[in-house]
Protein backbone atom coordinates (compact mmCIF):
# COMPACT_ATOMS: atom_id res chain seq x y z
CA UNK A 1 0.00 0.00 0.00
CA UNK A 2 1.68 3.18 -1.08
CA UNK A 3 1.53 6.15 1.22
CA UNK A 4 0.84 9.61 -0.07
CA UNK A 5 3.19 12.31 1.13
CA UNK A 6 1.80 15.71 2.03
CA UNK A 7 4.44 18.42 1.77
CA UNK A 8 4.87 21.46 3.95
CA UNK A 9 2.12 23.97 3.24
CA UNK A 10 -0.10 21.42 1.43
CA UNK A 11 -3.35 19.68 2.26
CA UNK A 12 -4.81 16.40 1.06
CA UNK A 13 -8.33 15.01 1.22
CA UNK A 14 -8.50 11.25 0.96
CA UNK A 15 -10.87 8.33 0.82
CA UNK A 16 -9.38 4.92 0.43
CA UNK A 17 -6.74 2.71 1.88
CA UNK A 18 -3.71 4.89 1.27
CA UNK A 19 -2.19 6.52 4.32
CA UNK A 20 -1.28 10.18 4.30
CA UNK A 21 2.21 10.87 5.65
CA UNK A 22 4.21 13.97 6.38
CA UNK A 23 7.62 14.29 8.01
CA UNK A 24 9.93 16.74 9.71
CA UNK A 25 7.22 18.61 11.59
CA UNK A 26 8.74 21.18 13.95
CA UNK A 27 6.89 24.39 14.73
CA UNK A 28 4.55 23.50 11.87
CA UNK A 29 1.18 22.05 12.79
CA UNK A 30 -0.36 18.97 11.24
CA UNK A 31 -4.15 18.91 11.42
CA UNK A 32 -6.12 15.77 10.63
CA UNK A 33 -9.89 15.59 10.16
CA UNK A 34 -11.69 12.28 10.07
CA UNK A 35 -15.24 11.15 9.40
CA UNK A 36 -15.62 7.64 10.77
CA UNK A 37 -19.00 7.04 9.11
CA UNK A 38 -17.79 7.78 5.61
CA UNK A 39 -14.23 6.63 6.30
CA UNK A 40 -12.83 9.78 4.74
CA UNK A 41 -10.08 12.02 6.06
CA UNK A 42 -7.99 15.08 5.39
CA UNK A 43 -4.53 16.16 6.48
CA UNK A 44 -2.90 19.58 6.42
CA UNK A 45 0.75 20.44 7.07
CA UNK A 46 0.40 24.09 8.08
CA UNK A 47 3.19 26.54 8.83
CA UNK A 48 1.78 29.79 10.15
CA UNK A 49 -1.20 30.65 12.34
CA UNK A 50 -3.39 32.96 10.34
CA UNK A 51 -3.89 34.59 6.97
CA UNK A 52 -5.63 37.53 8.64
CA UNK A 53 -2.57 39.73 8.63
CA UNK A 54 -1.97 39.13 4.95
CA UNK A 55 -2.89 41.57 2.23
CA UNK A 56 -5.81 40.42 0.17
CA UNK A 57 -3.62 40.17 -2.92
CA UNK A 58 -2.71 36.59 -2.17
CA UNK A 59 -6.08 35.74 -0.75
CA UNK A 60 -7.73 36.65 -4.01
CA UNK A 61 -5.33 34.50 -5.96
CA UNK A 62 -6.15 31.58 -3.75
CA UNK A 63 -8.20 28.93 -5.41
CA UNK A 64 -9.22 25.53 -4.31
CA UNK A 65 -7.72 23.14 -6.77
CA UNK A 66 -9.30 19.96 -5.70
CA UNK A 67 -9.26 17.35 -8.35
CA UNK A 68 -10.82 13.97 -8.42
CA UNK A 69 -8.59 11.07 -9.18
CA UNK A 70 -9.04 7.38 -9.02
CA UNK A 71 -6.17 5.50 -7.53
CA UNK A 72 -4.76 2.31 -8.98
CA UNK A 73 -6.81 0.06 -6.72
CA UNK A 74 -10.00 1.69 -7.97
CA UNK A 75 -10.82 3.50 -4.77
CA UNK A 76 -11.91 7.08 -4.98
CA UNK A 77 -9.09 9.36 -4.04
CA UNK A 78 -9.13 13.09 -3.73
CA UNK A 79 -5.79 14.74 -3.58
CA UNK A 80 -5.17 18.43 -3.62
CA UNK A 81 -2.82 19.30 -6.40
CA UNK A 82 0.46 20.81 -5.40
CA UNK A 83 0.07 24.52 -5.73
CA UNK A 84 3.09 26.64 -6.61
CA UNK A 85 4.89 27.71 -3.46
CA UNK A 86 4.20 31.35 -4.15
CA UNK A 87 0.48 30.97 -3.73
CA UNK A 88 0.41 28.12 -1.27
CA UNK A 89 -2.23 29.65 0.95
CA UNK A 90 -2.87 26.38 2.74
CA UNK A 91 0.27 27.06 4.75
CA UNK A 92 -2.04 29.17 6.94
CA UNK A 93 -3.82 27.21 9.66
CA UNK A 94 -7.17 28.94 9.10
CA UNK A 95 -7.13 28.65 5.31
CA UNK A 96 -6.06 25.00 5.49
CA UNK A 97 -8.98 24.13 7.79
CA UNK A 98 -11.42 25.91 5.46
CA UNK A 99 -10.04 24.07 2.45
CA UNK A 100 -10.09 20.68 4.17
CA UNK A 101 -13.72 21.24 5.17
CA UNK A 102 -14.58 22.22 1.63
CA UNK A 103 -13.03 19.04 0.28
CA UNK A 104 -14.64 16.81 2.92
CA UNK A 105 -18.09 18.38 2.64
CA UNK A 106 -17.96 18.08 -1.13
CA UNK A 107 -17.72 14.37 -0.47
CA UNK A 108 -20.69 14.28 1.85
CA UNK A 109 -18.97 14.63 5.22
CA UNK A 110 -20.90 16.40 7.98
CA UNK A 111 -19.17 18.73 10.42
CA UNK A 112 -20.81 17.10 13.42
CA UNK A 113 -19.24 13.78 12.44
CA UNK A 114 -15.75 15.15 12.02
CA UNK A 115 -13.03 14.59 14.57
CA UNK A 116 -9.82 16.60 14.59
CA UNK A 117 -6.32 15.76 15.81
CA UNK A 118 -3.39 18.15 16.16
CA UNK A 119 0.28 17.19 15.90
CA UNK A 120 3.38 19.41 16.03
CA UNK A 121 3.58 23.02 17.15
CA UNK A 122 6.97 22.49 18.79
CA UNK A 123 9.68 25.04 19.39
CA UNK A 124 12.93 23.59 18.06
CA UNK A 125 14.94 26.42 19.62
CA UNK A 126 13.39 26.91 23.06
CA UNK A 127 16.14 29.34 24.03
CA UNK A 128 14.40 31.82 21.74
CA UNK A 129 11.19 32.07 23.70
CA UNK A 130 9.99 35.37 22.31
CA UNK A 131 8.62 34.06 19.07
CA UNK A 132 6.88 30.78 19.76
CA UNK A 133 5.15 30.25 16.45
CA UNK A 134 4.37 26.62 17.25
CA UNK A 135 2.20 27.64 20.16
CA UNK A 136 0.44 30.25 18.03
CA UNK A 137 -0.29 27.61 15.40
CA UNK A 138 -1.94 25.37 18.00
CA UNK A 139 -4.02 28.23 19.43
CA UNK A 140 -5.11 29.33 15.97
CA UNK A 141 -6.18 25.80 15.06
CA UNK A 142 -8.17 25.37 18.28
CA UNK A 143 -9.95 28.69 17.74
CA UNK A 144 -10.82 27.87 14.16
CA UNK A 145 -11.98 24.32 14.90
CA UNK A 146 -14.10 25.50 17.83
CA UNK A 147 -15.64 28.19 15.64
CA UNK A 148 -16.50 25.54 13.05
CA UNK A 149 -17.95 23.24 15.71
CA UNK A 150 -15.44 20.46 15.15
CA UNK A 151 -14.36 18.31 18.07
CA UNK A 152 -10.68 17.91 18.85
CA UNK A 153 -10.20 14.33 20.03
CA UNK A 154 -6.44 14.14 20.32
CA UNK A 155 -3.29 16.18 20.31
CA UNK A 156 0.45 15.66 20.44
CA UNK A 157 1.77 19.20 20.48
CA UNK A 158 4.45 21.45 21.96
CA UNK A 159 7.83 20.50 23.35
CA UNK A 160 11.02 20.89 21.37
CA UNK A 161 11.14 17.81 19.20
CA UNK A 162 10.53 17.09 15.55
CA UNK A 163 7.71 14.71 14.62
CA UNK A 164 6.65 12.61 11.68
CA UNK A 165 3.01 11.74 11.12
CA UNK A 166 1.13 8.89 9.48
CA UNK A 167 -2.65 9.17 9.15
CA UNK A 168 -5.14 6.57 8.00
CA UNK A 169 -8.17 8.24 6.39
CA UNK A 170 -10.08 4.99 6.80
CA UNK A 171 -9.61 4.38 10.52
CA UNK A 172 -8.61 7.90 11.57
CA UNK A 173 -5.63 6.47 13.43
CA UNK A 174 -2.69 8.87 13.68
CA UNK A 175 0.81 7.51 14.34
CA UNK A 176 3.45 9.99 15.52
CA UNK A 177 7.16 9.21 15.27
CA UNK A 178 9.91 11.03 17.13
CA UNK A 179 13.66 10.52 16.91
CA UNK A 180 14.54 10.61 20.59
CA UNK B 1 24.76 41.64 -17.71
CA UNK B 2 27.90 43.48 -16.72
CA UNK B 3 26.36 44.27 -13.40
CA UNK B 4 25.30 40.70 -12.88
CA UNK B 5 28.83 39.42 -13.42
CA UNK B 6 30.16 42.02 -11.05
CA UNK B 7 27.72 40.86 -8.39
CA UNK B 8 28.65 37.23 -8.83
CA UNK B 9 32.30 38.22 -8.56
CA UNK B 10 31.41 40.08 -5.41
CA UNK B 11 29.75 37.00 -3.90
CA UNK B 12 32.70 34.84 -4.88
CA UNK B 13 35.01 37.31 -3.26
CA UNK B 14 32.94 37.24 -0.07
CA UNK B 15 32.96 33.43 -0.16
CA UNK B 16 36.74 33.23 -0.58
CA UNK B 17 37.49 35.73 2.14
CA UNK B 18 34.97 34.18 4.54
CA UNK B 19 36.42 30.71 3.94
CA UNK B 20 39.95 31.93 4.61
CA UNK B 21 38.90 33.75 7.74
CA UNK B 22 36.90 30.78 9.07
CA UNK B 23 39.83 28.45 8.33
CA UNK B 24 42.15 30.60 10.44
CA UNK B 25 39.71 30.82 13.35
CA UNK B 26 38.85 27.11 13.32
CA UNK B 27 42.51 26.11 13.11
CA UNK B 28 43.10 28.09 16.26
CA UNK B 29 40.13 26.48 18.01
CA UNK B 30 41.08 22.90 17.09
CA UNK B 31 44.81 23.53 17.18
CA UNK B 32 45.18 21.67 13.90
CA UNK B 33 45.27 22.94 10.34
CA UNK B 34 41.71 23.30 9.03
CA UNK B 35 40.83 24.22 5.49
CA UNK B 36 37.35 25.54 4.98
CA UNK B 37 36.32 25.48 1.37
CA UNK B 38 33.09 26.75 -0.08
CA UNK B 39 32.11 24.32 -2.77
CA UNK B 40 28.70 25.70 -3.63
CA UNK B 41 26.86 28.97 -3.23
CA UNK B 42 23.32 29.16 -4.47
CA UNK B 43 20.36 31.47 -4.53
CA UNK B 44 17.16 29.59 -3.76
CA UNK B 45 13.60 30.12 -2.80
CA UNK B 46 13.17 29.45 0.89
CA UNK B 47 10.64 26.71 0.33
CA UNK B 48 12.97 24.91 -2.07
CA UNK B 49 15.36 24.27 0.79
CA UNK B 50 13.78 21.14 2.16
CA UNK B 51 14.99 18.62 -0.46
CA UNK B 52 18.59 19.45 0.51
CA UNK B 53 18.74 16.74 3.16
CA UNK B 54 16.13 14.10 4.02
CA UNK B 55 13.30 15.54 6.10
CA UNK B 56 13.70 12.93 8.83
CA UNK B 57 17.50 12.84 8.83
CA UNK B 58 18.90 13.76 12.23
CA UNK B 59 21.18 16.79 12.08
CA UNK B 60 22.84 19.26 14.40
CA UNK B 61 21.49 22.73 13.67
CA UNK B 62 23.09 25.91 14.92
CA UNK B 63 20.85 28.90 14.41
CA UNK B 64 21.91 32.53 14.82
CA UNK B 65 19.32 35.27 14.40
CA UNK B 66 20.64 38.25 12.44
CA UNK B 67 19.53 41.86 12.91
CA UNK B 68 20.86 45.29 12.07
CA UNK B 69 20.31 46.93 8.70
CA UNK B 70 19.13 43.59 7.42
CA UNK B 71 17.04 40.98 9.21
CA UNK B 72 17.66 37.33 8.69
CA UNK B 73 19.02 34.08 9.98
CA UNK B 74 22.23 32.13 9.75
CA UNK B 75 21.88 28.37 10.06
CA UNK B 76 24.68 25.86 10.12
CA UNK B 77 23.71 22.23 9.55
CA UNK B 78 25.80 19.13 10.20
CA UNK B 79 24.49 15.63 9.51
CA UNK B 80 24.53 13.43 12.63
CA UNK B 81 27.74 11.48 11.91
CA UNK B 82 29.53 14.67 10.89
CA UNK B 83 28.51 16.32 14.13
CA UNK B 84 29.93 13.34 16.04
CA UNK B 85 33.25 13.41 14.14
CA UNK B 86 33.49 17.15 14.57
CA UNK B 87 32.88 16.75 18.29
CA UNK B 88 35.76 14.26 18.49
CA UNK B 89 37.99 16.91 16.93
CA UNK B 90 36.72 19.83 18.97
CA UNK B 91 36.67 18.15 22.35
CA UNK B 92 39.84 16.15 21.57
CA UNK B 93 38.41 12.67 21.98
CA UNK B 94 39.64 9.55 20.27
CA UNK B 95 38.24 9.57 16.73
CA UNK B 96 34.97 7.67 16.48
CA UNK B 97 34.14 7.78 20.18
CA UNK B 98 31.40 10.43 20.25
CA UNK B 99 28.03 8.71 19.99
CA UNK B 100 25.96 11.22 21.91
CA UNK B 101 26.19 14.99 22.17
CA UNK B 102 26.67 16.26 25.71
CA UNK B 103 26.60 19.92 26.77
CA UNK B 104 30.31 20.33 26.03
CA UNK B 105 29.83 19.11 22.47
CA UNK B 106 26.86 21.39 21.95
CA UNK B 107 28.85 24.42 23.15
CA UNK B 108 31.74 23.47 20.90
CA UNK B 109 29.45 23.10 17.90
CA UNK B 110 27.77 26.40 18.72
CA UNK B 111 31.23 27.97 18.73
CA UNK B 112 31.86 26.57 15.25
CA UNK B 113 28.57 28.19 14.22
CA UNK B 114 29.74 31.44 15.72
CA UNK B 115 33.04 31.32 13.87
CA UNK B 116 31.64 30.40 10.49
CA UNK B 117 28.73 32.78 10.48
CA UNK B 118 30.83 35.48 12.13
CA UNK B 119 33.47 35.19 9.41
CA UNK B 120 30.90 35.31 6.66
CA UNK B 121 28.75 38.10 8.03
CA UNK B 122 31.69 40.34 8.93
CA UNK B 123 32.95 40.21 5.37
CA UNK B 124 29.46 40.62 3.93
CA UNK B 125 28.88 43.65 6.13
CA UNK B 126 32.20 45.17 5.03
CA UNK B 127 31.55 44.60 1.35
CA UNK B 128 27.97 45.87 1.42
CA UNK B 129 28.81 48.55 3.97
CA UNK B 130 25.85 47.68 6.15
CA UNK B 131 25.47 46.96 9.83
CA UNK B 132 24.91 43.28 10.58
CA UNK B 133 24.41 42.13 14.16
CA UNK B 134 24.80 38.44 14.83
CA UNK B 135 23.05 37.05 17.91
CA UNK B 136 24.03 34.19 20.17
CA UNK B 137 23.83 30.71 18.66
CA UNK B 138 20.97 28.33 19.45
CA UNK B 139 21.33 24.60 19.17
CA UNK B 140 19.02 21.80 18.15
CA UNK B 141 19.70 18.13 17.40
CA UNK B 142 16.69 16.69 15.63
CA UNK B 143 15.02 16.08 12.26
CA UNK B 144 16.34 18.33 9.49
CA UNK B 145 12.84 19.18 8.31
CA UNK B 146 11.69 20.20 11.76
CA UNK B 147 14.68 22.49 12.33
CA UNK B 148 14.72 24.15 8.93
CA UNK B 149 10.98 24.59 8.69
CA UNK B 150 10.89 26.62 11.88
CA UNK B 151 13.42 29.07 10.45
CA UNK B 152 11.62 29.13 7.11
CA UNK B 153 8.34 29.75 8.87
CA UNK B 154 9.67 32.89 10.48
CA UNK B 155 10.22 34.21 6.97
CA UNK B 156 7.05 32.85 5.45
CA UNK B 157 5.14 35.11 7.80
CA UNK B 158 6.90 38.24 6.66
CA UNK B 159 7.69 37.57 3.05
CA UNK B 160 7.08 35.01 0.32
CA UNK B 161 10.69 34.98 -0.82
CA UNK B 162 14.02 35.02 0.88
CA UNK B 163 17.57 34.73 -0.30
CA UNK B 164 19.31 31.51 0.61
CA UNK B 165 22.99 30.93 0.22
CA UNK B 166 23.88 27.29 0.46
CA UNK B 167 27.47 26.49 1.17
CA UNK B 168 29.32 23.26 1.75
CA UNK B 169 32.21 23.30 4.15
CA UNK B 170 34.93 20.74 3.92
CA UNK B 171 37.01 20.28 7.04
CA UNK B 172 40.36 18.74 6.31
CA UNK B 173 41.94 16.35 6.96
CA UNK B 174 38.68 14.71 8.01
CA UNK B 175 36.76 16.17 5.06
CA UNK B 176 33.52 16.93 6.83
CA UNK B 177 30.66 18.52 5.01
CA UNK B 178 28.11 20.87 6.43
CA UNK B 179 25.68 23.39 5.10
CA UNK B 180 25.61 27.07 5.89
CA UNK B 181 22.40 28.83 5.08
CA UNK B 182 21.91 32.56 5.13
CA UNK B 183 18.35 33.74 4.87
CA UNK B 184 17.52 37.36 4.34
CA UNK B 185 14.29 39.05 3.52
CA UNK B 186 14.61 39.76 -0.15
CA UNK B 187 12.96 43.17 -0.13
CA UNK B 188 15.44 44.37 2.44
CA UNK B 189 18.35 42.89 0.59
CA UNK B 190 17.24 44.46 -2.66
CA UNK B 191 17.12 47.86 -1.01
CA UNK B 192 20.50 47.27 0.53
CA UNK B 193 22.13 46.27 -2.74
CA UNK B 194 20.48 49.23 -4.41
CA UNK B 195 22.12 51.50 -1.87
CA UNK B 196 25.58 50.26 -2.80
CA UNK B 197 24.75 50.41 -6.49
CA UNK B 198 24.66 46.69 -7.08
CA UNK B 199 22.15 45.85 -9.78
CA UNK B 200 23.01 42.31 -10.75
CA UNK B 201 21.97 40.29 -7.71
CA UNK B 202 18.67 42.13 -7.58
CA UNK B 203 17.84 40.72 -10.99
CA UNK B 204 18.86 37.23 -9.95
CA UNK B 205 16.46 37.27 -7.04
CA UNK B 206 13.03 35.74 -7.39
Amino acid sequence: MSDIEVHMGDIAVMKGAHNLITSGVGSCLVITLHDAKLQIGALAHTMVPSSAKRETEYGQRMSARLSSKTSSDGQACLVKERVSTKTKETKYVDVAIDQMLKGLEANGAKRKDLEAKLIGGANMFPSIASDDIGKDNVLSAKDKLNAKGIRIVGECVGGSQGRSVEFSPTTGIVTVKIKF
Amino acid sequence: MGNELQEIDLLNQVNDEAAASASRALSKLIDKPVDVGISKADVKRVEELSPLIGQEEVVAGIYLPVTGDIKGAALLIFPKETAFTLSDLLVKREPGTTRKLVELDKSALKEVGNIISGSYLTILSNVLQIKIVEHIPNFSFDMFGAIVSQIITDFAQKTENALVIEIEFIFKPETLKGYFLLLFEVEQLKAMLGSVGGGGIKDLLP
